[in-house]
């Protein structure tokens, strides 16, 4: 790496951390994610402390019960904070990976920048590999925050296996966010309005991250009854799989909708390491891989194809030659 | 072959879709030079600039600074440069001092720190190192510009209207320093100006673009010669611009 893309690397990872509304903003992901843990950690306590008084109950009246008491999960209780990561999360990335360039682009720095003896792609590969080290700075600040939270509030210390399932979830989430600030960072340079470069992110951003999703959530059967219609219909595993072999075309058309969506992927695959789908609770990690690794893949493929879009637009010809008028 | 040719290029022309930027510009610039490129507004003197300067790729045409050709050797036209646009603009919310070192550093400079003060020094703008350019004036942003132009110790320095908003005394400062780069550190300077007043009492040489056509190019002592009808170089160039000669 060149001389260049270093200088301009520890420029744009400073200018990040200098801006306020960057701080504010990312602080505000954390306070929610946080919050978020808080109160599933609390709503836990509230279940346990009902079977407690159930069983208690029960013991005073002479009986017994069979009904195992509810089993924490620490790593379950990141439910809602992977989820506001999911949807608050992308649209911090949408904005810092177009203001990197927008800045440029509004303030006039790029002729300066660009009349610089500097490689062909020493400046789109500088700001990439500072926003690279911007959301790795992130989720290592929210993953303490995490297991500060969970020691105090939950009281739960985490084992290595599970410290190893929060980290391959931060790495998902890591090549999420890339994924968005790159789409954002390359719209931004192509565009010769950086407003519509924002404008546009945010369309693939309410596409992506929320109507996709919410058609492919419509479309599930199960979720046709509030609490599963299976449940509701008392209908185990065996019978459920039985049933929806029926439905084979139409499952398969639901689950192919809601792989176009990478924030679909992002959450299976964070999902599954964290035990919030049942089937991946508390199971290996080689388990889980073997079930989620396209949820993993599909992410990659995303970062890396948002990454080579920036790479190819964040040029002098596009920068220069398309400014804003 | 050593040619004491800074600057030269051949037949370069700029479309910008139907509309005509530059249209077969030749022109020579030697060592040593202050050369003014006089023009109305939109007549192609920042497309003259931003081609040579490597910034924007020609229609047609060649250009080479100090024998380097813009197109295939850009990287090192941009070693041997200084540029100041019109409107310089830095990182506001940086000092002077790190908006500097970032071009230092840019410009692959091996002690950056060093250099700045010596070119501080010379453009005897010191005591403003640690105040954030936000804060900056019209005429020390200008300064400020010619300071991260002149970083690398370039051969020829590019100024796109250098006196442009500036009030008097900015203008007079500018000249002196643009004078004292030419005289002591022997830089050749290329100017886009559209002040006359400016190109009289700084340049040695001229050129006049009109809708993107080089009508004249000479030294100026040899330009007030050759109209000794005219007065000043008002008139001289109100004569070529009309198509005159």
């Amino acid at each position: 790496m060149s001389r260049a893309f270093w200088t301009i690397f520890r420029k744009e990872f400073g200018d990040v951390f200098r801006s306020r509304y960057f701080l504010v903003l990312c602080a505000a992901l954390i306070v929610v994610m946080t919050l978020s843990l808080v109160i599933s950690a609390l709503d836990f306590h509230t279940r346990l402390s009902d079977y407690q008084r159930y069983v208690q109950a029960l013991k005073q009246a002479g009986g017994t019960t069979q009904e195992a008491p509810p089993q924490l999960s620490p790593l379950q209780q990141l439910r809602g904070s992977f989820e506001y990561l999911e949807i608050i999360g992308a649209i911090l990335a949408i904005v810092i990976g177009y203001g990197m360039i927008a800045k440029e682009k509004y303030r006039g720095t790029l002729r300066l920048l660009f009349s610089r003896p500097i490689g062909l792609l020493d400046v789109a590969a500088g700001k990439l590999a500072a926003l690279a080290l911007v959301w790795l700075s992130v989720l290592a600040l929210l993953s303490l925050a995490i297991l500060v939270t969970l020691y105090f509030v939950g009281g739960a210390v985490l084992s290595v296996s599970e410290i190893a399932k929060l980290g391959l979830s931060m790495g998902d989430a890591w090549v999420y966010l890339m994924f968005w600030s790159a789409l954002a960072l390359g719209l931004a340079s192509f565009t010769r309005q950086p407003s519509t470069a924002l404008l546009i992110s945010f369309v693939i951003w309410l596409s992506v991250v929320l109507i996709i999703p919410q058609i492919g959530d419509t479309m599930d059967p199960d979720n046709q009854v509030p609490g599963g219609l299976f449940q509701t219909l008392q209908v185990d595993k065996a019978h459920q799989h039985a049933v929806l072999e029926h439905f084979s075309f139409y499952e398969s058309t639901r689950n192919a909708l809601e792989e176009t969506s990478i924030s679909k992927h992002f959450e299976r695959a964070s999902f599954a390491f964290l035990g919030v789908k049942e089937m991946y609770d508390r199971q290996p990690l080689a388990y889980i891989w073997s079930g989620t690794w396209k949820d993993t893949v599909w992410p990659l493929a995303g970062a890396w194809l948002g990454t080579a879009f920036a790479l190819s637009q964040c040029n002098k010809r596009n920068l220069l030659g398309r400014k804003s008028k | 072959m050593v040619s004491d040719y800074v600057i030269r290029t051949k037949n370069l022309s700029k479309q910008y879709g139907s509309k005509r930027g530059l249209e077969n510009v030749s022109l020579t610039i030697s060592a040593g030079e202050i050369f003014g490129l006089l023009g109305h507004n939109g007549a192609g003197k920042t497309t003259a600039v931003s081609i040579i300067t490597t910034l924007l790729r020609p229609s047609s045409g060649t250009a080479e600074v100090c024998g380097c050709d813009i197109l295939r050797d850009g990287r090192e036209v941009r070693r041997r440069i200084g540029y100041l646009p019109e409107n310089v603009e830095f990182y506001d919310a940086l000092t002077l001092r790190e908006n500097l070192l970032y071009f230092a550093r840019l410009s692959m400079l091996s002690d950056p720190g060093k250099r700045i003060a010596e070119v501080l020094e010379f453009l005897d703008f010191t005591g403003h190192e640690e105040d954030k350019l936000g804060t900056f004036s019209k005429g020390m942003r200008q300064r400020a510009g010619i300071a991260q132009a002149i970083l690398h110790r370039p051969t020829v320095l590019f100024l796109d209207e250098p006196t442009s908003g500036l009030d008097p005394q900015g203008v007079i400062t500018l000249r002196r320093s643009i004078k004292r780069l030419n005289e002591y550190l022997g830089m050749t300077v290329f100017m886009n100006t559209h002040s006359l007043a400016e190109v009289t009492k700084t340049c040695t040489s001229i050129g006049i673009l009109r809708d993107g056509e080089l009508l004249y190019q000479d030294s100026l002592e040899r330009t007030i010669q050759a109209f000794p009808q005219h007065a000043s170089l008002e008139d001289i160039y109100l004569d070529i611009d009309a198509g005159g000669r």
